[in-house]
């Protein structure tokens, strides 16, 4: 077996043994997606969201809640510890690059987040709510914002050495991040100046991003090109900024 | 040609030399220990011989490679075991040993190397459930599972037990004459002793002493101690006029006696002039432990 496979393999039987984090990152949002897909009166379009169903402003909304909270408290969080632990370092003495380790992690985080997404796109559109009228479009959108926020908790695990205040630090960037992807004020529901801020935000374009996908249009080439920024700019300051001890 | 050759080594943090001109050589097979206080620059060395550390001045070469380049063939020559440095709690023995197993080229058989540091029985055993001991074992076995030519071995038994420092020693000792070179960095003198062909002692960055365990003992000047119960009251004045006797000190009904050269029997003819006989005799000898103090006292 290559180390490359071994290590990802062995990453992921960690990941099962401490499942606390996954379960809790992905069971609110995947079960709040399937109730609200559950009632008819969420599915119906509403003058006050700009003609969209409730449901349909707060799919995307939940699908970023899974992916930024893997990203920016779970991803952080084992990083941090592993490089406290000297788990990275110990990896430094051997012939292979602790940066593999860091794949598996973005790997792992990855494949979970998809498998949450899937689940939140793929059960409501059973319970018969709308699927994504433009799948291609909804997974660029969903790939790009996994770029960004990915690239956000890289960030997080290279500034913070110590993983109780990467995840406290993680914590709050969550309520942040989240608002302006419009958790608790729905993007459409937003005075014109705080929609603009969130366009500029990573959770904000995500958003937009993909419930324009989800309704069958295009992502705008603001939300995107703000997502590759995004994406761009933290993996160039996560990449500059990690160490291994 | 030495396996490890260390010339004039540097490393400067901030204005302060941490390191400051440290040359040693260490040959093929060889069982070689870096002693010294903490703080002296020990750990600081050996990350710099393991390429973890870039070096301020100086040239270091170990099998051949400079550990600067951190080259995938000096990873695979080169097995170090770190200062606390821990696994996941919830990864395994066998689950380690195996991952690390991959990342070499000619991994040691894991499983071999779990019978002989005798973590056999501990091979489903989580990380965060072994004893101290036992996770030193697994640090050795993860340092030694690639195969080495070399072993840099940092603080082996700092925070052990007594009883699991010497189940590290033992193992160590059954390593010795496998062909694998040792680099060990310990405070600890009869580690030294027990497990070292030569030994160089480092403080304030820079090394002191050279030698063999037994030569750095024998090096230094220190008194002979003998301590004993006599059978009936001596005047100590009688022993301090005997030549090679330092200092005569009592307490409760035992007398410590300091000296050099042949003290023990001087004392003991002495008091048998008087028909004193000696009872539960006890002599220390100068040990690494006197030289050590005896170096780096400022």
């Amino acid at each position: 077996m290559s180390a490359a496979s071994a290590l990802l393999k062995s990453e992921a039987r960690l990941l099962a043994r401490n499942p606390g984090v996954v379960i809790w990152t992905a069971v609110l949002p995947v079960t709040a997606s399937i109730v609200l897909a559950a009632i008819p009166a969420i599915r119906r379009p509403d003058d006050s969201l700009g003609g969209l169903s409730f449901f349909q402003v707060y799919q995307p909304i939940l699908v970023l809640f899974a992916i930024t909270l893997l990203a920016v408290q779970a991803l952080p969080d084992v990083l941090t510890r592993y490089r406290e632990m000297g788990v990275l370092k110990r990896l430094r003495t051997t012939p292979v690059s602790p940066a593999l380790l860091l794949f598996a992690q973005l790997a792992l985080t990855m494949i979970v987040s998809v498998a949450c997404m899937l689940l939140m796109v793929i059960v409501p559109a059973l319970a018969g709510a709308a699927w994504p009228a433009n799948t291609a479009g909804f997974l660029l959108a969903y790939l790009l914002a996994a770029w960004a926020l990915l690239g956000v908790g890289m960030v997080i695990a290279s500034l913070f050495r110590n993983a109780k205040v990467a995840a406290g630090f993680g914590s709050v960037l969550f309520f942040v991040l989240m608002f302006f992807a419009g958790l608790w004020l729905q993007r459409p529901l937003m005075p014109t100046w705080l929609r603009h801020i969130s366009d500029f935000t990573p959770g904000g374009a995500a958003a937009q991003a993909l419930t324009d996908s989800a309704v069958g249009h295009w992502p705008g080439l603001l939300h995107l090109g703000v997502l590759a920024a995004w994406g761009v700019v933290m993996s160039i300051v996560a990449i500059r900024q990690f160490s291994w001890e | 040609m030495s396996i490890i050759d260390v010339r004039g080594l540097r490393k400067v943090y901030g204005t302060r030399a941490v390191v400051d001109g440290v040359s040693l050589a260490v040959e093929e097979g060889e069982v070689f220990g870096i002693l010294g206080p903490n703080g002296a620059g020990k750990t600081t060395s050996v990350e710099c011989v393991g390429g973890l550390r870039r070096r301020d001045g100086g040239t270091i070469t170990v099998a051949g490679m400079d550990p600067a380049t951190e080259s995938t063939a000096f990873r695979e020559a080169v097995g170090i075991q770190l200062q606390e440095s821990r696994l996941p709690d919830k990864q395994t023995v066998s689950e380690a040993l195996e991952l690390y197993s991959t990342f070499y080229c000619h991994p040691r058989d894991w499983r071999e190397l779990l019978e002989r540091l005798d973590l056999a029985d501990q091979r489903r055993t989580y990380f965060g459930r072994l004893s101290g001991g036992q996770k030193q074992r697994l640090s050795v076995a993860l340092a030694l599972v690639g195969n080495p030519r070399v072993a840099i071995l940092d603080e082996l038994t700092t925070g052990l037990d007594p009883a699991a420092r010497r189940e590290v020693w033992s193992l160590l000792e059954d390593l010795k004459g496998t062909g694998v070179t040792l680099l060990l960095v310990s405070h600890f003198m009869e580690e030294a002793e027990r497990l070292c062909d030569r030994v160089v002692v480092i403080d304030h960055g820079r090394v002191i002493a050279a030698d063999t365990p037994e030569g750095l003992a024998a090096g230094v000047a220190a008194d002979e101690r003998v301590s004993f119960v006599p059978s009936a009251p001596v005047d100590p004045a009688v022993l301090e006029a005997l030549p090679d006797v330092h200092t005569v000190s009592v307490s409760a009904d035992r007398m410590v006696v300091t000296g050099t050269g042949d003290v023990a029997a001087a004392v003991i003819i002495a008091l048998h002039d008087r028909g004193v006989s000696v009872t539960r005799i006890r002599v220390d000898q100068p040990s690494l432990d006197d030289a050590f103090v005896a170096l780096t006292r400022i």
